[in-house]
């Protein structure tokens, strides 16, 4: 249970919505008129046929439901391999072969993946591709350098400290085994689909998609229904779930979610999924499907599992999947300065861009004047190149999204050579390992007193003193818990390091949902956009301030005082340009998109 | 040459309503029938695993209504099929007059690559009713039409008895193979990033 992310978020909060059972179709509003009625009617029995219905919901806790109650007497066939998706008004077929009593499924990884996958060294996938791209064709070389502290894992991040089993996903899908008829399967929380027009499944989360190709089937036949109607559907609710839907020429993808998130967020998180297929095999793709409509892409995504199961997680706990801007690990500047420099020295050799992470945050980036990577490729680079050391062929969307380029991949360890010889012996390694260990900006630390700032996170004596000591529960001055700060100008955000009162993982995904939410809202194209936003629920007091120049995001304890919380803002924006060039990459191509 | 990779097969059943393309698809599927009809509404999906000359197929079949009514479910019904399997009712001459119809209503939608060798199926079913004496096609006829369009395979079937079911399917299978189109390297461009560097100079330096 632990190693499924979405299915760890507390249920209790998930009330199930009794008058849910006519789905609203969100249509263009252009949409011819007879038709409507027509699409309305074959949606609400969609619904009925399809999975997502109210006995799937995570608060029924009634598995051994009476079929009586889900075979309506005409349908005896309760054949037990029978996997049956129905559209249509068909009264007959609610599938009673659905109930396949699947408990206590085991976690497998689909055998393919195994061998390559568990071994981030392992360029495997990308071999497999090696015949379609010949080296002497490598014209323009990445290099993408990630930097790996020594004996801690991917994803064991200071910062990030949300599943302690987060290692997991890495490996690649877990649940290869269920289908659409198990119980289990039925009763996740957040499910990604992507699909061929023809209805031929491309990648689920859960699940062997051959498998599910009867539910595959389902979803084109709902989306090509619409589709026929001149229309297009882009979201179904069904009680608390909601069906989400995004159609990129001839692939579809859909999310089917009750994780009550905003549905400009499903959606976001589906086009970045998107982008994760387009920067492995570029939308040259679609040439292949205007060729062929029966072409199936699911081999030349051979292996990568991984990098899609990674990507997925990444939705609940990184929140440069909503911001859209990167994050740096927090160094002194002089630190930054060495690391550019030598990365300039790769950088001069022509390629488009050099840059040196760590996990997912940015040491620094090194690139031509107007070479532009966009914080979205930048994610979706990173997400790659954390299952793969590699030399590969890679496509970033919103720079070229038609066409290859080459990335050099390698992890650096403190006792490796060259380069990594350079930076240890410049100290960035150290220093970088000193960061990791002591965190970034902690709200304990934000300066009560304006005038008594040292102007840097690394010269407070203070630093090592553990947290944990000090009063539990309290976190900043004010109560102030948490914030987020994300500058405009630069597409760079910082987070502050996670205090005590929402120290525990779950707290922390559901403050990100939180800021999920937030951040819609703030940006909502309907009613906004905002200027602040002042929320109070029984969990937190949520601020959000959005200027010219930033976004600031923060979360007080729930009594904290309004006027007080809005003083500790303006402390917060102080603080962050105090320690800007610590925090912040400054002075960096500016990227143009 | 010949990957061992998993196969999916989208297999679409066509043919007037009541000749027992759902009962067809259920006997080969769930090796169930029911002498009880009930219209198929819209369409309906199954799936089932095969194994044939060792490979592993995944049947994607896709149940459509006969009736005049749903023929709007239109070209993203058809999109991408690897099969089409027409079904009459060997009792009913209409049903099978309707065949021509079928086909070309299916190579309309579907405008597969090649329409002369897309490889459809011939099922003349309900063979077993009445003792076979109420047929009034025989199968003389059905294999002259099916020789006419291009040596179409044809078999005949009782879903009732799940007689030939298993056989037909099977030469789904086989012919879809056959169709497989040869496997293409994916090759897509890669950017020269010196020229790019050059075209980029050469405009305006800001």
């Amino acid at each position: 249970m632990a190693s499924d992310s979405s299915s760890a978020s507390s249920s209790s909060d998930e009330e199930e919505e009794s008058a849910g059972q006519k789905p609203n179709v969100d249509v263009n509003i252009n949409s011819i008129d007879n038709s409507l009625d027509a699409i309305e009617n074959q949606l609400s029995s969609i619904a009925l046929n399809t999975p997502i219905d109210e006995r799937t919901l995570p608060s029924t806790d009634y598995h051994q439901e009476p079929v009586s109650e889900i075979d309506d007497g005409s349908s005896r066939e309760s054949a037990s391999e029978m996997r049956r998706n129905s559209i249509g008004e068909s009264s007959s077929s609610r599938g009673s072969g659905l109930w396949r009593n699947n408990l206590g499924v085991e976690v497998e990884v689909e055998p393919e993946a195994d061998g390559e996958l568990s071994s981030p060294s392992s360029s495997g996938y990308a071999g497999e591709r090696g015949s379609s791209s010949s080296p002497t064709s490598a014209c323009g070389t990445d290099v993408v350098r990630e930097l790996r502290d020594n004996g801690s894992s991917i994803g064991d991040d200071g910062v990030v400290p949300l599943d302690p089993s987060q290692t997991q996903w890495i490996r690649g899908k877990q649940h290869a085994d269920e289908d659409d008829g198990s119980i289990s399967w039925r009763k996740r929380k957040k499910h990604f689909f992507v699909l061929s027009h023809s209805g031929k499944p491309i990648y689920s989360r859960y699940g062997d998609e051959h498998k599910l190709a009867g539910f595959s089937a389902t979803l084109q036949a709902i989306i090509s229904f619409v589709e026929n109607g001149g229309d297009r559907v882009k979201l179904v609710r069904a009680g608390n779930h909601q069906v989400v839907f995004l159609v990129k020429g001839p692939i579809y993808l859909v999310c089917i979610s009750c994780t009550e998130e905003p549905y400009e967020s499903l959606r976001g998180q589906l086009e970045l999924l998107y982008g994760q297929m387009i920067l492995i095999l570029t939308r040259s793709i679609d040439k292949c499907f205007e060729k062929n409509s029966k072409f199936d892409m699911t081999p030349l995504l051979g292996g990568t599992d991984a990098v899609f199961s990674s990507l997925i997680h990444s939705f609940s706990w990184n929140p440069a999947t909503f911001l859209h801007a990167y994050t740096c690990l927090p160094l002194a500047y002089t630190t930054r300065q060495t690391a550019s420099a030598i990365l300039q020295d790769v950088a001069d050799t022509g390629v488009l861009f050099a840059i040196l992470m760590c996990k997912n945050k940015v040491i620094s980036l090194v690139g031509l004047q107007k070479a532009s990577l966009h914080p979205d490729d930048m994610l979706l680079l990173a997400n790659f190149v954390i299952t793969s050391e590699s030399f590969s062929p890679i496509c970033l969307p919103r720079y070229n999204s038609m066409a290859f380029l080459y990335a050099y991949v390698h992890y650096l360890d403190v006792d490796t050579i060259q380069i990594e010889a350079v930076l240890a012996k410049s100290n960035v390694l150290n220093e970088v390992e000193r960061s990791l260990s002591e965190g970034g900006m902690r709200i304990e630390d934000l300066p009560v007193d304006p005038s008594a700032n040292s102007g840097s996170l690394f010269h407070l004596t203070h630093r090592k003193t553990p947290t944990n000591g000090t009063v539990t529960g309290v976190g900043g001055p004010a109560g102030l818990w948490h914030f987020i700060y994300r500058s405009i100008y630069l597409d760079q955000y910082v987070s502050s390091e996670f205090a005590s009162p929402i120290s525990h993982p779950h707290q922390q995904k559901r403050l990100y949902r939180a800021y999920q939410r937030l951040y819609a809202s703030m940006h909502d194209k309907g009613v906004g956009p905002h200027k602040t936003q002042f929320r109070r629920d029984e969990n937190y007091v949520l601020l959000c301030w959005v200027t010219q120049d930033f976004e600031l995001y923060a979360a007080f304890d729930p009594l904290a005082d309004k006027g007080v919380a809005i003083r500790i803002c303006n402390r917060v924006c102080q603080w962050v340009k105090d320690v800007e060039n610590e925090i912040f990459l400054l002075g960096a191509t500016p990227f143009s998109w | 040459m010949a990957s061992r990779r998993r196969m999916l097969l989208k297999v679409i059943i066509l043919g007037d309503s009541g000749v027992g393309k759902t009962s067809l698809m259920n006997q080969y599927v769930n090796r169930k029938f029911s002498n009880q009809y009930k219209a198929t509404i819209g369409a309906d999906f199954l799936t089932k695993e095969i194994q044939f000359e060792d490979r592993l197929f995944t049947l994607q079949i896709w149940d459509t209504a006969g009736q005049e009514r749903f023929q709007s479910l239109g070209v993203a019904f058809y999109r991408g099929a690897d099969c089409c399997v027409l079904v009459h009712d060997v009792n009913v001459m209409k049903s099978f007059e309707s065949l021509s119809n079928w086909r070309e209503e299916f190579l309309i939608q579907a405008s597969p690559s090649d329409p002369e060798n897309f490889p459809f199926v011939v099922l003349g079913n309900k063979i077993d009713v009445d003792g076979g004496n109420s047929r009034v096609v025989s199968e003389k006829k059905a294999k002259a039409w099916c020789a006419s369009k291009g040596n179409i395979p044809y078999f005949e079937t009782s879903a009732k008895e799940g007689f030939n079911v298993e056989a037909a399917f099977e030469c789904i299978a086989k012919n879809a193979l056959k169709n497989e189109p040869e496997e293409e390297m994916y090759i897509p461009d890669t950017i020269d990033v010196a020229r790019e560097r050059q075209q980029k100079s050469s405009g305006c330096e800001c």
